[in-house]
């Protein structure tokens, strides 16, 4: 085969892949949504009030992350103190843990006195916002740190000098100069909170609803499939919308590195203290308390120390609620997460490869836009839309995948790939072009540059991009809900329907699989902060 | 600079070749998982779909094994309602052979969608009334309510708790009780009162009765739920021999589980087979201990207590009323009502 018989081939696959697996899926959705009187049936009074509160508490959440995370990201970046490494690794584990861990974690709190008074009491609705603050507070941190240790101190210092307080400073002096990073942390929180599914369906228990667990409700328990649709449209029109806007300013900001240890940094003074109290407050009860309460009621059944919950996870539950085990679904999850990253990464490389070809061709240039545009779609359709689309899409018909135990990982891929083209895809584009050059004068074909330059280069991109892959697939929730059951049951699931139901063996087997989940992102954290190539852990 | 340096060469030609069979190994076991289901031999496997709730115990499965030579597969798919949806939304390529749990709240709707090869088969039927925590109001030595319609005195505020009826089908079937008791017009008034009343809604009946109510293990902060008529019979103290709990004999639904078919089954023989073995005399008489349901075979033994702290509901609502066609109506009002 010659050179150009293989680009065609890999052209084609590739777009048969997206356009087969996610452009039919949608289409249908579009279809059955905009064919049945769709407006009628999501312009109801409940539909307008589940948008308004997904809307609200996003705000919200992400207001108070960012309120919250600004002393945070002074202290961890722009100061100095012993430990400090260590709290920022330690509070990227709740960002990396499963959703459904998260809203574990916060049901934990329900059996504390006081604290299930604040939260749980009049509203349910507290403890949704401080699980999205919990997981989202070191989006802020690092993204905000990390620009603010980059800014020349000598401006604040000045400001000090003429006797400005922090406050002051801060507002005037600071804040101006990290608008950029400021607003794109903001709206990337406020994404990932418009689209939470797992910890409003589990604190919300039913009666708080945001759209993604109203898309879940109006089809698996109403089978309003008109309805579901339409949600569904308004919900991809939103989170587009978004990440458009969040786009748009995070092209302004600068490339968000970690940074090097400064040399200009001070110590923690004793003007600060506002900041560390604020910090430490939020440290203790908003980070730390829910995952010491998994723990202890992890290791505690009927009132003592005990390791029942643990050896439990070999059973189905109480009255034999699971069809699996708890292993049996953690070896799903494994196997999942293998086949998914393995071809998140063959699609996704195959991608970039074609995407940076370069080209005299007027019409192979714009194929390769329309190429990149088809691929970066997905970004803006939600797990819960996406695993939708495949039970009304491939339940039957020419591709039954529905039956299949590789629909999970399929899905789970589709959501990885738009995200590992958009981490890579720079690393690429920086390569210097002289490189290339000089490989083509040498004779090098177009594959030998790509697989012993370009991949060697960005190799420690692609290494970050396959751990996000495989960390997106262990926590993802919202499709599995909708494909996975029976046999194969994954993790998430698993937990959902343990947590979901009460009984003390039930919920005391949720508290133990999650702490071993949180464990898990501990040690992975710490490996990643290990390796002393200081990278930034890039956002699923 | 040297680029084709071998060490790199050897370690990328690995690189190709790991990729290459990773590759392989999904297009190889792609079309192999997709035509797995369609191998046809004799299928030794049935499965049978359930509600969450279904309990059979190993004995049982290892018994239906042995005696019809089939190898039978338990999938749990949610509440009543959620299992029924998701084999609309499935249909076609069924996620099983056969199932259990579809209730005459939606046994209609599994009728009108074509799901069941053949008709619905009745297992089992129990009455849906509310308990109440005898200790509870002994101790504060106020009198139990013994109507629905007490429910809503002040006597009685804030001590009801109560699955949601989009969620839990003892919940839509008293929904459906209501109507027929206060009438299309009136049953609106009727939990509005509720409502005001301080009741409290929670996602599905285990939620209600183990969590909130006072008179089970949860020992919750509620005297009053909706449960069964045969759930006092679960709550019989050791000590005392007698119930914690009783039931309030009105305003009751009469619910039934059925069996059936599923269309397009794999294995229709084998799915047939389980529709007899759960109307088996075995199985019919592991239901009360099992399910707390009453079996539906007449004249099948119940366990000694159940003749004491599980008696049926004189009167019974629901027979009558076109649960299919008002579901969604019912449901649409009762959300305005409390959200």
């Amino acid at each position: 085969m010659n050179n150009r018989s293989n680009l065609v081939a890999l052209w084609t696959g590739s777009l048969l892949f997206i356009g087969v697996l996610f452009y039919w899926p949608l289409g249908k959705i579009v279809a059955m949504g905009l064919h049945g009187d769709w407006l009628l049936a999501i312009s109801t009074p409940r539909v307008l009030s589940v948008l308004w509160f997904t809307i609200w508490q996003a705000v919200l959440s992400a207001l108070l992350t960012l309120a919250l995370g600004i002393p945070g990201a002074y202290l961890l970046y722009n100061k100095k103190f012993p430990g400090q490494r260590f709290i920022r690794a330690f509070i990227t584990v709740p960002f990396i843990l499963p959703t459904i861990v998260v809203a574990i974690g916060f049901t934990s709190l329900r059996q504390l006195p006081l604290l299930s008074d604040l939260l749980y009491g009049r509203s349910l609705v507290p403890a949704i916002i401080c699980a999205h603050i919990f997981m989202n507070y070191s989006i802020i941190v690092h993204i905000v740190g990390g620009a603010w240790a980059t800014l020349d101190p000598s401006t604040e210092s000045a400001a000090a000098l003429d006797g400005a307080g922090r406050f002051r400073t801060l507002w005037s002096i600071t804040l101006p100069q990290l608008k950029s990073a400021v607003i794109s942390a903001t709206a990337l929180v406020f994404l990932y909170c418009t689209t939470s599914f797992g910890i409003i369906l589990v604190l919300g228990g039913g009666i708080v609803n945001s759209i993604e667990t109203e898309i879940f409700i109006a089809a698996t328990e109403y089978l309003d499939l008109p309805k579901t649709s339409g949600l569904a449209l308004i919900q991809t029109a939103l989170t587009i919308i978004v990440f458009i806007v969040a786009q748009r300013v995070v092209r302004n900001s600068a490339m968000l590195e970690e940074v090097q240890a400064a040399t200009s940094r001070f110590r923690v003074d004793r003007r600060d203290w506002p900041a560390v109290l604020l910090t430490g407050f939020l440290l203790l009860f908003l980070i730390i308390l829910p995952i010491a309460t998994v723990f202890v009621q992890a290791f505690t059944h009927g009132n003592i120390f005990s390791l029942v919950n643990f050896t439990n996870l070999s059973g189905n539950g109480a009255r034999d609620l699971l069809n699996i085990t708890v292993s049996h679904a953690a070896r799903n999850t494994v196997r999942n997460m293998a086949i998914s990253s393995a071809l998140t990464l063959i699609i996704g490389l195959t991608v970039l490869f074609l995407l940076t070809r370069r080209t005299r061709k007027r019409n192979i240039y714009i194929f390769q836009r329309v190429t990149d545009i088809l691929f970066q779609l997905p970004l803006g359709v939600s797990s819960v839309v996406l695993g939708f689309g495949y039970l009304i899409s491939f339940s039957g018909g020419p591709l039954p995948l529905r039956s299949s135990w590789l629909v999970t990982p399929l899905v789970q891929s589709l959501l990885a790939i738009p995200l590992v083209i958009r981490f890579i895809h720079p690393a690429l584009q920086a390569i210097d072009s002289e490189l290339r050059d000089a490989a083509e004068t040498d004779a090098a074909t177009t594959s030998q540059i790509w697989w012993l330059i370009e991949v060697p280069i960005i190799r420690g991109v692609i290494a970050t991009a396959a751990a996000y892959t495989a960390i997106i697939s262990i926590g993802e929730f919202g499709a599995a809900s909708f494909l996975a059951y029976g046999d194969q049951g994954t993790l998430p699931t698993v937990l959902y329907q343990l947590i979901a139901r009460p009984g003390d063996q039930n919920y005391g087997m949720a508290m133990a699989a999650s702490a071993i989940l949180i464990t898990i992102a501990f040690l992975l954290v710490y490996l990643v902060t290990l390796s002393n190539s200081p990278r930034r852990l890039a956002r699923p | 600079m040297q680029i084709f340096n071998r060490k790199r060469v050897t370690k990328v030609l690995i690189a190709n070749i790991v990729t290459s069979a990773i590759l392989a190994i999904a297009i190889v076991a792609f079309p192999s998982a997709l035509t797995k289901a369609s191998a046809q031999e004799i299928p030794k496997e049935v499965s049978l779909v359930t509600h969450d709730s279904f309990v059979m115990k190993k004995s049982l499965v290892a018994h239906f094994n042995r005696t019809t030579g089939y190898r039978l597969n338990l999938i749990k798919a949610g509440s009543a309602g959620g299992l029924t949806n998701r084999l609309i939304l499935t249909k076609g390529v069924p996620i099983a052979d056969a199932v259990f749990g579809i209730d005459n709240t939606f046994a209609g709707l599994a009728t009108s969608n074509d799901l069941i090869d053949g008709s619905l088969t009745a297992i089992n039927f129990g009455d849906v009334c509310f308990n109440y925590d005898k200790f509870w109001f002994a101790n504060r030595k106020i009198a139990p309510p013994t109507s629905v319609k007490q429910l809503i005195e002040p006597a009685y505020k804030g001590l009801t708790v109560l699955g949601n009826p989009n969620t839990s089908s003892p919940a839509l079937s008293f929904l459906a009780a209501s109507v027929e008791i206060f009438g299309e017009s009136g049953w609106q008034s009727y939990w509005k009162s509720l409502k005001n009343n301080g009741v409290k809604i929670v996602r599905g009946w285990s939620a209600a009765y183990f969590i909130d109510f006072s008179g089970s293990s949860g020992k919750g902060a509620y005297p009053i739920v909706l449960s069964y008529a045969s759930s006092p019979a679960a709550e019989v103290r050791r000590a005392t021999g007698k119930s914690q709990t009783a039931s309030i004999m009105d305003g009751c639904f009469r619910q039934t589980e059925y069996a059936g078919v599923l269309k397009g089954a794999k294995n229709p023989l084998g799915a047939a087979a389980v529709v007899t073995y759960l109307l088996s005399s075995k199985f019919q008489s592991s239901l009360p201990q099992a399910m707390y349901m009453y079996p539906i075979v007449k004249d099948t033994p119940l366990p000694r207590r159940w003749k004491k702290f599980a008696t049926l509901a004189t009167q019974t609502y629901g027979d009558t009323l076109d649960i299919n066609t008002n579901r969604k109506s019912w449901l649409t009002q009762w959300n305005a009502i409390f959200n």
